[in-house]
C-alpha cells in the first residue's frame, strides 16, 4: 500500500511540472476542439494530433495523447447537447436528455452537468485505476468470446428495449444496424458480403458514417421546414452556466453508479464508451421513478452516461497498462505512439518505466481536473451556438459533417452513404423507429458475430459454452431482465388501474 | 457584428478541421515531397505493426526520410481488407505496406482474390518466427505433450492466433503437427482471433495454447505469464527471455517455418519510387540502430531487393502451395 503512494506521488511530481500541465492542458483543448467536431472522436484526434508529440519524451508524449483522449470525450457531448450531433459513440447518449434540455432552455445546466459528471467519473475511475487496476485486469481476461458475445447482447437488448412502449420497434432498429454490420470482407473466411462488387465496401462501413448521417444530416433534414419558415426560437439570453441544487440532488447517486459501470467496461478489450454509457443511461432510466422524464430532458440521463463514459476511457487503459493489447480504437493508436517511443506497453511498463507509467496514472487526476475546469467557461462560449439562427448554423453543420465523414475512409462514397443513410434515419423518425439501436449494431455487430464463432469454434459447436460460467449466467440473466422487465413493468401497471393497491406491495421487487 | 464574428469562428473551424484532416501543403522538389502513408494490414501491437512502425521509427532516426510517415492500422480479413484497399492506390507512389506469409496463403487458400502480384514488391526486411506458447499455469510443459495429447484426441487442445483460419499462425502449426506425425490435420481446433487478443484469450483460460509470432508475445513472456513451448526457428533466435525458448528441431520436430517480412508498394508503383526505397532500405538496414531493433525484436536480417524478393517470392509461393495442398486447405 505504502509503495503505492509513494510511486503515485513520483507520478505527480512528474505529472505536476509545468511542462506537463502545460501539455495535458494544451492536450485537453485540442482534444476538446477535435471532439466536438461530428466524426472525430478520441481516435481520430489522438491520430490527427500525433506527429504534434513526436518531438517530446515518452512522458510527456503519453500525456498528451491522454489530456486529447480525455479532451475528445468531454467535446463529444458539447456537440450532442447543443446540436443534436454527437463527436462520437461515446456521446451518442448525451443527445437523449442533452439535447432536450437545450431545447427546453437548459442547455447551461446540460452543459455544467455534463462536465460536472465526467469530472467526478473521470477522477473515481482514476482512483480506482491506482488501487484496482489488478483485478479488475484479472476480471477483464475472464471474459472469452461467449462472454464477449452475450455482453453485447446485453447491451443491444437494455439499447433497444429503452423505450418500453416501442420495445418491437426497438428491435427493428437494432436489426437493420446488425445488418449494416454484415456488410464487408468477413474477417473469418475472408468472403464478400454484401459489397456487390464494390472494393470500397470491402472494409465494412464505418460506424461514425451512420451516426454522422442520423444526427447530422437528420437534425438538418428535420428542421428544413422551420428553417425556411424561420420559426425556430432562438436563444439570446444565456445565464450561468452552473447546475441547481436539486439538479446535483438528482444526479449524484446516478453518478456514482454508473462510474464503476463504466470503469469495468471500458477494461474489456473491444467494448468501449459507447456501449458503457448506453448501459449506464439504461440502468438509470430503470431505477428512475419517473422513466418517461428520460429523453424528454431529465438531467439525471446525462449524467449517469457522462459519468459512465469518462470512467470507460480511463477503464480502457487497464488493457493497453496490463497486457499490452489495446482496450479500444483511441488505445490502439496511443499503443502504436507508445511502440514507436521505444516503450513496450503491458505488465513491464510500470517496472522498466516507472516515471513514464506513474506519470501517466497521475495525469489521470491532473488532466480531468485541468479539462473541468477548462470546460465550465469554454462552455460559455460553446453555449452561444445557439444563438445563431438556422440558416447559418445547418450549413456549418452540414459542412462538418462532409468533412467528418470524408476525413474517416478519404473515399467518396461515403459522402452517399451518409445521404442514404440520413434519409433512412429521417424515415425511421417518421414511423417512430429509434435510432440508437441501429447505432449501437452497426458498432458491436461485427465483434459480436466472431465473438459468436469464437465460442462456438472453442466449444467444438456445443451451444452449451454460453451458459458454462458464472458471467455467462449472470449475463443471460440481465439480457432476460431486460428485455422482460419493461414489459412486466407495463402490464403490472396497467392491472394495477382497475385492481387498484391489491398488489402494489411488490412493485419494486423483481429485479 | 457579434453575429458575424461567431460565423468568422465558425468558418475558422472549420477551416482549420480541413487543414488538419488534408495533411496540408506539400513541398516541392525531389521525392519523396510530400507525406508517405504506411498501411499496416493489421491491429496496433501485431508483428506487421510492430516491424512497420520500427521502419518508420529507424528512417526518421537515421534522418533518412525527412517527410511525414504516418503509420495507418487497416485490419481485417488477414491482412486481405487492407490488399482490396491497397487496389485503389494503383501506380500511386506514396503508399507503403508490410506483409509476410498470409500475403501468399490468403490467396492460394481463397479467402482473398488479390496476392502478391497485385503489390510492388520493395525489399524483404527481415525472418522471424512462429512460437507455441501456453500459460504459466498450463498442464502441457513441452510441445511433446500437446502433440501427444492431439495424437489420442484431435480436438483436445484449442490452439488459437491472431491470424485467420488457413494464414500463417495456423499454418505454422500445422506445420509442426504434421513434422510430429499427426494425421487428422484438418479435425484441430483453431481458433482465429483479432487485434491480436490472443494473449489475453489465453490468460483467460479460454484457449489452451497461442500459435503466435516469437517477439508478439516477448513482454509476456518476460513477466511470466505466458511460457514459450517451441519456436519454428532453425536455431535459438534473438537476445533473452526469446533466445531460451527450445525450437522444434531441438525437440525432436524435424519442422521450421519462416515468417519473412517485407515492404511493398502498390501494383505499378512508379520505378523511381521503388529505386529510391530500396536504396534507402538498403542504408537503413547498416545502422546501427537497425541492428539494434532486430536483436530486441529476436528478427534475423535477410535483406534482400526488389528483384531477389520478387523471386523469392515466387518460391515461397510455391512452397505453401505444396504445404496447403497436404492439409487440405489449397483452392483449386
Amino acid at each position: 500500500m505504502l509503495d503505492i503512494f509513494q510511486n503515485l506521488l513520483m507520478g505527480f511530481q512528474v505529472a505536476l511540472t509545468p511542462e506537463m500541465l502545460f501539455w495535458v492542458t494544451l492536450g485537453g483543448v485540442l482534444g476538446t476542439i477535435v471532439g466536438m467536431l461530428p466524426g472525430l472522436g478520441p481516435a481520430t484526434g489522438v491520430a490527427v494530433l500525433l506527429p504534434m508529440t513526436f518531438t517530446m519524451g515518452p512522458t510527456a508524449a503519453l500525456i498528451t495523447m491522454c489530456g486529447i483522449y480525455y479532451g475528445a470525450m468531454f467535446g463529444g457531448s458539447r456537440s450532442s447537447i447543443l446540436i443534436n450531433t454527437p463527436g462520437d459513440g461515446a456521446a451518442l447518449a448525451a443527445t437523449f436528455d442533452g439535447y432536450p434540455m437545450a431545447r427546453t432552455g437548459r442547455a447551461e445546466a446540460a452543459l455544467a452537468m455534463s462536465g460536472i459528471a465526467s469530472l467526478i467519473g473521470g477522477l473515481i475511475a482514476a482512483v480506482m485505476m491506482v488501487f484496482i487496476a489488478a483485478p479488475v485486469s484479472r476480471f477483464a481476461i475472464k471474459f472469452g468470446p461467449a462472454e464477449y458475445f452475450l455482453l453485447m447482447i446485453a447491451a443491444l437488448s437494455m439499447t433497444a428495449s429503452m423505450s418500453k412502449k416501442n420495445v418491437v420497434r426497438g428491435f427493428i432498429s437494432m436489426f437493420i444496424g446488425l445488418m449494416i454490420a454484415t456488410v464487408g470482407l468477413d474477417a473469418q473466411t475472408g468472403t464478400n458480403r454484401f459489397t456487390f462488387g464494390i472494393m470500397e465496401l470491402q472494409g465494412g462501413i464505418d460506424f461514425l458514417i451512420v451516426i454522422i448521417a442520423i444526427y447530422a444530416l437528420g437534425e438538418v433534414f428535420k428542421s428544413y421546414k422551420s428553417i425556411q419558415e424561420g420559426k425556430v426560437k432562438m436563444q439570446t439570453k444565456f445565464g450561468k452556466i452552473w447546475i441547481t441544487k436539486e439538479d446535483w440532488k438528482k444526479c449524484w447517486r446516478p453518478i456514482l453508479r454508473s462510474t464503476p459501470l463504466g470503469f469495468i467496461i471500458g477494461a474489456l478489450p473491444g467494448a468501449g464508451g459507447t456501449m458503457a454509457s448506453l448501459m449506464a443511461y439504461n440502468n438509470e432510466k430503470q431505477l428512475s421513478k419517473n422513466p418517461d422524464d428520460f429523453g424528454k430532458g431529465e438531467i439525471v440521463g446525462l449524467a449517469a452516461p457522462e459519468a459512465a463514459n469518462n470512467a470507460s476511457s480511463v477503464g480502457a487503459l487497464i488493457p493497453m497498462l496490463t497486457l499490452g493489447i489495446p482496450g479500444s480504437g483511441t488505445t490502439a493508436v496511443m499503443m502504436g505512439a507508445l511502440l514507436m517511443l521505444g516503450l513496450q506497453p503491458g505488465p513491464l511498463l510500470f517496472t522498466n518505466n516507472p516515471d513514464v507509467a506513474w506519470g501517466l496514472v497521475a495525469s489521470m487526476f491532473v488532466g480531468n481536473l485541468i479539462l473541468g475546469i477548462v470546460n465550465i467557461p469554454l462552455a460559455g462560449v460553446l453555449v452561444r451556438v445557439l444563438s445563431v439562427p438556422p440558416r447559418i448554423l445547418y450549413p456549418i453543420v452540414l459542412g462538418l459533417a462532409f468533412i467528418g465523414v470524408y476525413a474517416i475512409g478519404n473515399s467518396t462514397l461515403d459522402f452517399y452513404l451518409m445521404i442514404l443513410f440520413g434519409m433512412l434515419g429521417l424515415g425511421m423518425e417518421k414511423v417512430k423507429i429509434p435510432t440508437a439501436p441501429m447505432i449501437l449494431g452497426v458498432i458491436v455487430g461485427g465483434t459480436m458475430e466472431v465473438a459468436f464463432r469464437q465460442a462456438l469454434s472453442i466449444s467444438n459447436g456445443s451451444y452449451s459454452i454460453f451458459v458454462k460460467s458464472p458471467i455467462s449466467v449472470s449475463l443471460i440473466l440481465i439480457i432476460a431482465v431486460s428485455i422482460l422487465f419493461p414489459v412486466v413493468k407495463e402490464w403490472i401497471a396497467s392491472k394495477r388501474k382497475p385492481l387498484v393497491a391489491s398488489f402494489m406491495d411488490g412493485e419494486d421487487g423483481g429485479v | 457584428m457579434v453575429k458575424m464574428k461567431k460565423m468568422m469562428a465558425a468558418v475558422a473551424l472549420t477551416a482549420v478541421a480541413a487543414l488538419a484532416l488534408t495533411g496540408c501543403g506539400e513541398k516541392s522538389g525531389e521525392y519523396p515531397t510530400g507525406k508517405i502513408d504506411c498501411v499496416v494490414p493489421g491491429g496496433a501491437g501485431g508483428g506487421w505493426d510492430t516491424a512497420m512502425r520500427t521502419v518508420v521509427k529507424t528512417l526518421q532516426d537515421t534522418d533518412l526520410v525527412s517527410v511525414p510517415m504516418p503509420v495507418t492500422n487497416l485490419p481485417g480479413g488477414g491482412g486481405g481488407v487492407a490488399l482490396a484497399d491497397l487496389q485503389k492506390k494503383v501506380g500511386e507512389d506514396r503508399v507503403l505496406t508490410i506483409y509476410s506469409p498470409p500475403l501468399l496463403l490468403i490467396n492460394l487458400n481463397g479467402s482473398s482474390e488479390y496476392g502478391y502480384e497485385e503489390l510492388t514488391p520493395i525489399a524483404q526486411l527481415m525472418t522471424d518466427y512462429g512460437a507455441f506458447v501456453v500459460s504459466k499455469d498450463s498442464k502441457y510443459k513441452t510441445i511433446n505433450e500437446v502433440m501427444e495429447a492431439l495424437k489420442a484426441d484431435p480436438t483436445s487442445v484449442k490452439f488459437g492466433g491472431n491470424s485467420a483460419a488457413g494464414s500463417m499462425d495456423h499454418l505454422q502449426f500445422l506445420v509442426a503437427a504434421k513434422a510430429a506425425g499427426i494425421e487428422d490435420l484438418e479435425k484441430l481446433n483453431y481458433i482465429s482471433f483479432q487485434n491480436n487478443e490472443g494473449a489475453a484469450q489465453l490468460l483467460g483460460g479460454h484457449i489452451d495454447m497461442l500459435s503466435t509470432g516469437l517477439a508478439d508475445v516477448s513482454a509476456l513472456i518476460e513477466n511470466g505469464d505466458l511460457v514459450g513451448l517451441a519456436s519454428t526457428a532453425e536455431e535459438r533466435a534473438g537476445e533473452g527471455v526469446i533466445g531460451e525458448i527450445p525450437t522444434l528441431k531441438e525437440q525432436g520436430i524435424d519442422a521450421v517455418f519462416y515468417n519473412w517480412r517485407g515492404l511493398f508498394g502498390p501494383k505499378d508503383m512508379p520505378a523511381e519510387a521503388v529505386a529510391f526505397w530500396e536504396e534507402t532500405l538498403a542504408t537503413m538496414v547498416e545502422a546501427p540502430e537497425w541492428s539494434e531493433a532486430c536483436a530486441k525484436n529476436g528478427w534475423s536480417q535477410t535483406f534482400a531487393k526488389s528483384e531477389e524478393f520478387k523471386t523469392n517470392l515466387d518460391r515461397y509461393n510455391e512452397e505453401y502451395k505444396v504445404i496447403l495442398d497436404e492439409i487440405g486447405m489449397l483452392k483449386k
